[in-house]
């Protein structure tokens, strides 16, 4: 269940490995041959616009939706083509961190960090007990453990589920937008959280998230992704002074560029009734 | 309305069924593993069952209340007062216990049992749960349903006891009639299987259907404010629906 005995299963560098990702949903391509690989130990960001697909990169990697064509291979193993059981037993060893915690609301803290070992662990209560207040521990939380998510403000229960995704020494962590809503404190608490995990642990980390200055400041790697491929890729300072009308858009911040301002429409002359007045 | 759009409400509400089918063999195939979440369960059949009981006896006494009020005055025109406490029961056993139950309990069970689940959906809690290898439909899911099963029968046998009760109140203790031909005539004529197990019997079928819908329209509920405000209503329009509607069959083939 860590890092150790999935090294030896995957002679492969990359854990994770996206070639030529093809999706559709609905009418809307999401992904147009899309090919990445996230090395072993590393944090990666993945940045774009948003409504590129970013948290549906994410459930590719986890199963939770099956691409159109195209192969996704987290530590050796073909997601799409995983059977139900084999795909739960991937996950096991995948850590998810969603947007919004995503915490069981009838469950103290405690038991929430304590759901995954009560479902795929017998272990006696006493050493449950330690595993999962070692885990608060690591995210600052012990002391809040017996209190109900309800009590908790947005940071605390991100730092919550960050302690649920790793109650298994998972070899993969999977951020969604883990910033979003905090305040620069608990934005700071949970980026050094990240980086202790991935150096301490040896977690490879995937995060998604829009914060230039905190990616800046934990990922190895950004790969930035529009228009269903990725359009740019890199150490993140090195991006940061690439040279590409996307990275220039997207670092610089510019309202309208590759990604135009305006969202698709009919000529705006012709809605507003002046081409026909001009006949 | 048009043609099309007729058209496309019916063959949304046949897509419906389908997809409600669907969900029922999901569930029932997830029963097996559910068995190891018998906490779940039995924490499941004490919210349908234990706490719907206020409702469902004090409902019970009143319309066991007003039913004996009634039938005594209907049978009073034929001279049968004395077939008060076998008419009472019969039509709690046969008839109203298991519906009204059901209804009652769709109404305060299914609606929670939707907004539960639809808000689970919208939080992420059930891809959460996914995420942890823990099948959300065995669960979260099949306990909810399983629960209904197993709780509408015992519900509907309070709802009896306290129904007969009500009728007791009124017709002997009030109205007068005397109190060993109210029960002689009952139990010389109420049999334990065309009448109390048929009954019990609806009782389960609305107990997995009402339990079904609920758990069906929390699943697939979209996941807004809106949405969840939208399954809960159609858990209760539907139920009621579908109660009735068993309800004729089951009567008939029964019968």
């Amino acid at each position: 269940m860590n890092a150790v005995p999935a090294n030896q299963k995957a002679p492969s560098d990359a854990l994770v490995q996206v070639r030529g990702l093809r999706t559709r949903i609905g009418a809307k391509v999401i992904f147009d041959g899309l090919d990445l690989d996230v090395p072993r130990g590393s944090i990666t960001a993945i940045m774009g616009p948003s409504g590129t697909g970013k948290t549906t990169l994410l459930r590719h990697l986890t199963g939770q939706l099956r691409p159109d064509a195209g192969n996704v291979i987290v530590d050796g193993e073909d997601v799409p083509k995983l059977s139900r059981h084999a795909l739960f037993g991937l996950r096991e060893r995948i850590g998810f961190l969603f947007q919004n915690s995503a915490l069981l609301t009838d469950f103290s803290v405690f038991e929430n960090v304590a759901f995954p070992l009560r479902q795929h662990a017998r272990l006696p209560e006493e050493l449950l007990r330690n595993i999962v207040l070692t885990k608060l521990q690591a995210v600052g939380l012990r002391g809040a453990a017996q209190l109900m998510p309800a009590e908790l403000s947005g940071g605390m229960a991100r730092r919550v589920a960050l302690a649920r995704a790793i109650v298994f020494d998972p070899m993969l962590i999977l951020y969604d937008e883990p910033f979003v809503g905090l305040d620069p404190i608990a934005l700071n608490q949970v980026l050094r959280l990240i980086r202790t995990l991935n150096n301490t642990l040896g977690i490879t980390s995937i995060v998604v998230a829009h914060e230039l200055a905190a990616i800046r400041q934990v990922a190895d790697r950004v790969y930035l992704i529009a228009n269903g491929t990725l359009v740019a890729q890199g150490a993140p300072d090195e991006l940061a002074h690439q040279d590409s009308p996307w990275t220039r858009q997207f670092f610089g911040g510019e309202a309208d560029g590759p990604v135009p301002f305006q969202y698709p429409a009919p000529d705006y002359a012709t809605e507003l009734g002046f081409a026909e007045r001009a006949r | 309305m048009n043609a099309n759009l007729r058209r496309n409400w019916f063959l949304q509400g046949i897509a419906s069924v389908g997809d409600c089918g669907l969900f029922l063999v999901a569930v029932l195939g997830a029963l097996p593993k559910s068995l190891r979440y018998w906490r779940e369960t039995c924490r499941q059949v004490w919210f349908v069952g234990a706490m719907s009981l206020v409702i469902v006896m004090t409902c019970g006494l009143f319309i066991g209340m007003v039913l004996a009020l009634q039938l005594y005055y209907t049978l009073s025109i034929f001279g049968g007062t004395a077939a008060l406490g076998t008419v009472v029961a019969l039509s709690l056993f046969r008839e109203l216990g298991p519906v009204v139950t059901a209804l009652l309990v769709a109404g305060r069970a299914g609606t929670a049992v939707t907004a539960e689940i639809g808000l689970m959906r919208a939080t992420d809690q059930l891809d959460a749960m996914g995420m942890m290898a823990v099948d959300p439909m065995a669960y979260v899911a099949s306990p909810r349903f399983l629960a209904g099963v197993i709780a509408m029968p015992l519900l509907a046998c309070v709802f009896n006891a306290m129904g007969i009760f009500g009728g007791h109140l009124v017709g002997v203790t009030w109205l007068g009639l005397d109190n060993g031909t109210f029960w002689g005539n009952m139990t010389s004529t109420v049999s334990l299987q065309r009448d109390i197990l048929d009954g019990l019997y609806k009782s389960m079928v609305f107990g997995g259907v009402v339990s079904l819908i609920a758990v069906f329209q929390g699943y697939t509920a979209p996941p807004t404010s809106e949405g969840v405000a939208y399954s809960t209503t159609r858990t209760v329009v539907f139920s009621s629906i579908v109660i009735l509607a068993f309800d004729f069959v089951m009567t008939a083939f029964l019968t």
